[in-house]
């Protein structure tokens, strides 16, 4: 409730003077323990922030909304330590320019709330350097454990068995501040590399080479597979490709605005001698 | 409409044994769009080659597809066929149906049937091929040689003797590199010094030649005859005008005891120097590190000296910017850092020494003006062992190759000390003695015949002192027995290594390398002096371990190919390069970062009033090598590869 007051405040205060056009934050949703995003241009509608242990979306892909930043105007936002990581993927693949984004940090611990020191995104590298130093506790999910322990074989199968759920409706991709392309590849038909009927196939094409694109992008946000309808539990391939890409190439996705994307840079130490 | 011609080649018996090409013509002759499915025993033979074209005129095709050999073979000869018969050569494809098929089959059945598929999947694939028009890209004719070894300088010249620029660029103070550290060289015994220094004159004489000493390439940008370098040119603080090398401030300056390079540390140099009394130029520098007054800003006492005030404490470094067609890379090597051999005592022990070291003691120029002396005590060594491979061949101290010179230096250590010190016994360890080249073995054997030098097959295992003497402890693997010898001197024949800093340099110059750091050739045998990149040439040392010989030949085949790239005002490349789709690119610069050729630009897309509508990505077709990189990496699917379309393949798969 503390941080709840300070950050309204301080978001009426930047509105005053000019500082912001806008802050994106919470409101209460549809349900009680449900949060949805608020865009606030007022100090009536600053009153109707929320922030509270329920505020689990990541909001940093409504930044890139197309025109959104055009004006060179700053914006505010709420973010959790994902989402301060997201904003800097966002600004290392050139969508946007970090001096235009006010930062309102938080984390949860439990029921509680504390805010984070800094209002830019490069005051929270600290943080997400300690963060790369200890990654979370793999056997503090059931599901994540239980499917670590899988064989390949299991594995695949346990994912088939996921995937043949999928309606392709695309939500995981709408959710995601990643997934920010003008046309996805899903969206091409000339040629269409990807099946668009929800078939095994074509499931398993759209939600691998997701993954992919994800590889060393995804910051482990959950956005995805709460967004999915029929609950696949998406995070978990990603948060695989995020291990192995920081196995390989000692990447963790968004510590600076300047990382250079693991899969388009070369590096001398790289195991390869040539990007090809 | 389609109408598409198959040809299908024999090969002789190299396809018809496997693949039943009657079968296969008459099958693809019923596959939609062809218009023409013909067989013949050798397509890329004359008649061959007329057939092909009658056929494109008499039945106007629109493609063509040649079911034969690998696209590598014969692609270029029926391009060209298609160009002569007035279809676009790009229309022309190959299905390879020998090392893709009857090469690797025995069923012949099933290798037909594969065929037919290979057949069917390219015919798909040209059916979509668009016509594309060679890229003209204009050429400028001067030349950038990295390194003034004797490989830059034997480049430098073929191509300054052709009439055509050169600028060379050496980053010590003086041409020479290793060569001028030398001797005497084998196989013929002349004096290195007396060979070397008219090149060095001619080099820096030559009108057609820009010589640029103390200076190091910082940047290269651009392509295939037009790249853009950017030259730092070190501040000597001497002014290379007007000093005339009359070497008054090296006599004068107080700092007398720095450890020669040139000499590998056996003689001692003040810090205002040249490398060598031969140096070209022969203008001094002032190395900064060891100078009194950028210490402590007191001395000046070589600028005092200067009659001329060539002396100026204020000199920066300056930077040369420069448009050239071609680059030489000839940046040599260096000899390993011995220190890792902790048994043979290299460091611990003063006359355990390296074999430049030898070959400075050898050099009538050098800290010892010929004469074999023990830096211990000056005194003449009566036994010198010398130990081969030290470092080569040994994968525990990280350097698995041969430096393939090594045998023949050392066979020449042997015959020169034994000619300088009569009466002296040498002793040599050796793995084998590698001695391939002309006349070369024969000068090992001088040396064992006529010089007395003694081989012994096997390692040394430790090197310790005692009682004045170097003990050499090592085993004679031919008489099965451990020997211990009792010497003067060791020798260790150290290996040949790339420079140290040559991966660095070379992301700079955008080319590849090895695990090493030598650079690598386009292709080991048909391509062995060009690099990776169009337009850069290697010579010498630093693309693998060479003899001078060896080294000179390279330096003379890189300059051949520059003069044929300078042979035309235009170069005419392949139109496969990469576009993006400015319409759906997300501007994320990931290409920009992933192309190995920097050929990716941002641009600004504006709409009519002037305002920034968004910016992408966009390929500058001169410098594209159509390597695909950008189009694996583009998420949204954003940029296609002329001659390589997403629908063209997407239709060669589905053709499968
Ligand atoms: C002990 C010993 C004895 C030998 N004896 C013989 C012999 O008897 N006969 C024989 O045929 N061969 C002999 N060799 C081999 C011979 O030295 C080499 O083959 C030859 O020197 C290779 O010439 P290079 O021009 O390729 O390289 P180098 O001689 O190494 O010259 C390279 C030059 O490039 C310069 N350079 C490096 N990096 C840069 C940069 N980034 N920018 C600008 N300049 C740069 C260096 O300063 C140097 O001047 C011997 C070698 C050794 C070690
Ligand atoms: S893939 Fe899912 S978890 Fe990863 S950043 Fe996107 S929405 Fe978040
Ligand atoms: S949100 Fe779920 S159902 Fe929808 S496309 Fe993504 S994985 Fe498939
Ligand atoms: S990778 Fe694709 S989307 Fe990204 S800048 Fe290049 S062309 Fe545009
Ligand atoms: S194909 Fe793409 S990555 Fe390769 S050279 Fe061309 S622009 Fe660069």
């Amino acid at each position: 409730m503390i941080t709840q007051e300070k950050y309204r405040t301080r978001v009426k205060e930047l509105l005053a003077n000019n500082s912001v056009k806008m802050v994106i934050g919470y409101k209460q949703g549809s349900t009680a323990d449900r949060r949805r995003p608020l865009f606030v241009r007022s100090f009536e509608e600053a009153d109707e922030l929320v922030l509270d242990s329920n505020c689990i979306g990541n909001l940093a892909g409504y930044l890139v909304t197309e025109g959104l930043l055009s004006d060179e105007k700053r914006v505010g936002i709420f973010l959790r330590p994902e989402g301060i990581r997201s904003i800097n993927i966002l600004a290392a693949e050139s969508q946007l320019n970090t001096e235009q984004i006010i930062i309102f940090g938080f984390d949860t611990s439990g029921r509680e709330v504390k805010a984070l020191q800094g209002e830019q995104a490069g005051d929270f590298s600290g943080l997400i350097d300690s963060l790369k130093e200890k990654p979370p506790e793999k056997s503090s999910d059931a599901l994540l454990y239980r499917i670590d322990q899988m064989n390949t074989e299991e594995r695949f199968a346990f994912w088939k068995d996921e995937f043949s759920r999928c309606i392709k409706c695309y939500a995981c991709r709408q959710a995601c501040p990643m997934c920010y392309c003008r046309r996805c590849i899903v969206d091409s038909n000339q040629p269409q590399w990807i099946n668009t009927s929800s078939h095994t196939l074509g499931n398993f094409e759209w939600n691998i080479v997701r993954a992919f694109h994800l590889a060393g992008r995804c910051v482990g946000c959950g956005n995805c597979d709460r967004a999915c309808p029929v609950n696949i539990p998406l995070r978990f391939i990603n948060a695989r490709m995020a291990q192995e890409v920081f196995e390989s190439f000692d990447h963790y996705a968004g510590t600076s605005q300047t990382q250079e994307p693991v899969l388009a840079s070369f590096n001398k130490d790289d195991s390869e001698t040539f990007i090809l | 409409m389609a109408k598409i011609g198959v040809f299908i080649c024999h090969c002789g018996e190299n396809i018809a044994s496997k693949v039943d090409c009657t079968k296969l013509a008459a099958a693809i002759g019923e596959h939609p769009g062809v218009e023409v499915s013909v067989e013949y025993k050798y397509f890329c033979s004359d008649p061959g080659q007329e057939s092909v074209k009658k056929a494109i005129r008499d039945n106007n095709l629109t493609g063509i597809v040649i079911a034969a050999c690998s696209p590598r073979m014969h692609e270029a000869t029926f391009r060209k066929a298609c160009a002569e018969a007035g279809l676009n050569p790009y229309l022309c494809e190959i299905a390879n149906i020998r090392e893709q098929c009857s090469w690797v089959h025995t069923d012949k059945d099933m290798a037909t049937e594969k065929a037919m598929d290979i057949t069917r999947s390219m015919i798909e694939k040209v059916k979509r091929n668009n016509k594309l028009q060679p890229i003209e890209v204009p050429v400028t004719r001067r030349a950038l040689v990295i390194g003034g070894g004797i490989a830059g300088i034997q480049a430098a010249l073929d191509i300054a003797n052709a009439g055509q620029e050169v600028v060379l660029v050496e980053r010590e103070p003086s041409l020479g590199g290793h060569m001028a550290q030398l001797s005497e060289t084998f196989p013929t015994l002349d004096c290195s010094q007396c060979i070397m220094t008219p090149r060095m004159v001619e080099a820096a004489q030559h009108p057609k030649i820009r010589l640029l000493t103390y200076a190091e390439v910082e940047h290269v940008d651009g392509y295939i005859g037009n790249f853009k370098v950017r030259i730092r040119m070190k501040s000597r603080y001497v002014d290379i005008d007007t000093c005339t090398g009359c070497g008054d401030c090296m006599t004068k300056c107080p700092v007398k005891k720095i450890s020669n390079e040139f000499d590998c540390g056996l003689g001692k140099r003040t810090a205002i120097y040249t490398p060598f009394a031969q140096s070209v130029p022969n203008i001094p520098v002032i190395d900064k590190t060891s100078c009194i007054y950028f210490k402590n800003g007191k001395c000046k006492t070589c600028m005092k000296s200067c009659q001329i005030n060539a002396i100026n404490f204020d000199m920066k470094d300056e930077f040369i910017d420069l448009d050239v067609g071609a680059i030489i890379v000839a940046t040599g090597f260096q000899v390993q850092n011995t220190a890792g051999y902790g048994e043979y005592g290299y460091g611990k022990y003063p006359d355990v020494i390296t074999g430049l070291q030898f070959e400075r003691l050898a050099s009538a120029s050098g800290p010892t003006a010929g004469k074999i002396l023990r830096s211990s005590d000056g005194k003449v060594p009566e036994t010198v062992v010398f130990i081969q491979c030290a470092g080569s061949r040994d994968p525990s101290k990280g350097v698995r190759y041969c430096s393939k010179i090594c045998c023949m230096y050392t066979a020449k250590h042997a015959m020169l000390y034994s000619h300088k010190v009569h009466g002296g016994k040498t002793h040599i360890f050796y793995m084998d003695i590698r001695a391939a080249g002309k006349g070369y073995d024969e000068f090992t054997r001088r040396a064992i015949e006529e010089d007395d030098a003694s081989y012994l097959r096997g390692r040394v295992s430790k090197v310790w002192e005692e009682n004045g003497k170097l003990m050499v402890r090592g085993v004679d693997t031919l008489l099965g027995k451990p020997v211990v010898i009792e010497a003067d001197m060791v020798v260790l024949a150290t290996a040949m290594v790339p420079q140290p800093n040559a991966k660095e340099f070379a992301k700079i110059i955008g080319i590849a390398y090895d695990e090493y750091g030598y650079y690598n050739e386009a292709h080991l045998k048909l391509r062995p002096v060009e690099s990776s990149t169009a337009g850069v040439f290697l010579a010498g040392a630093c693309q693998s371990p060479k003899d001078i010989p060896d080294s000179v030949a390279q330096a003379s085949a890189s300059a051949s190919k520059v003069l044929a790239l300078f042979s035309k005002e235009k170069l005419e490349r392949e139109p496969v390069v990469a576009a993006t789709n400015e319409i759906t690119c997300a501007g994320c610069w990931g290409c920009v970062l992933a192309c190995p050729y920097n050929a990716i630009e941002k641009k600004d897309i504006f709409d009519r009033s002037g305002r920034l509508v968004k910016r992408v990505a966009s390929v500058n077709p001169g410098l594209c090598q159509g390597c695909g990189t950008c189009v694996t990496f583009c998420r949204s699917n954003s940029i296609d590869l002329a001659g390589f379309t997403e629908k063209q393949i997407f239709a060669e798969v589905m053709g499968l």
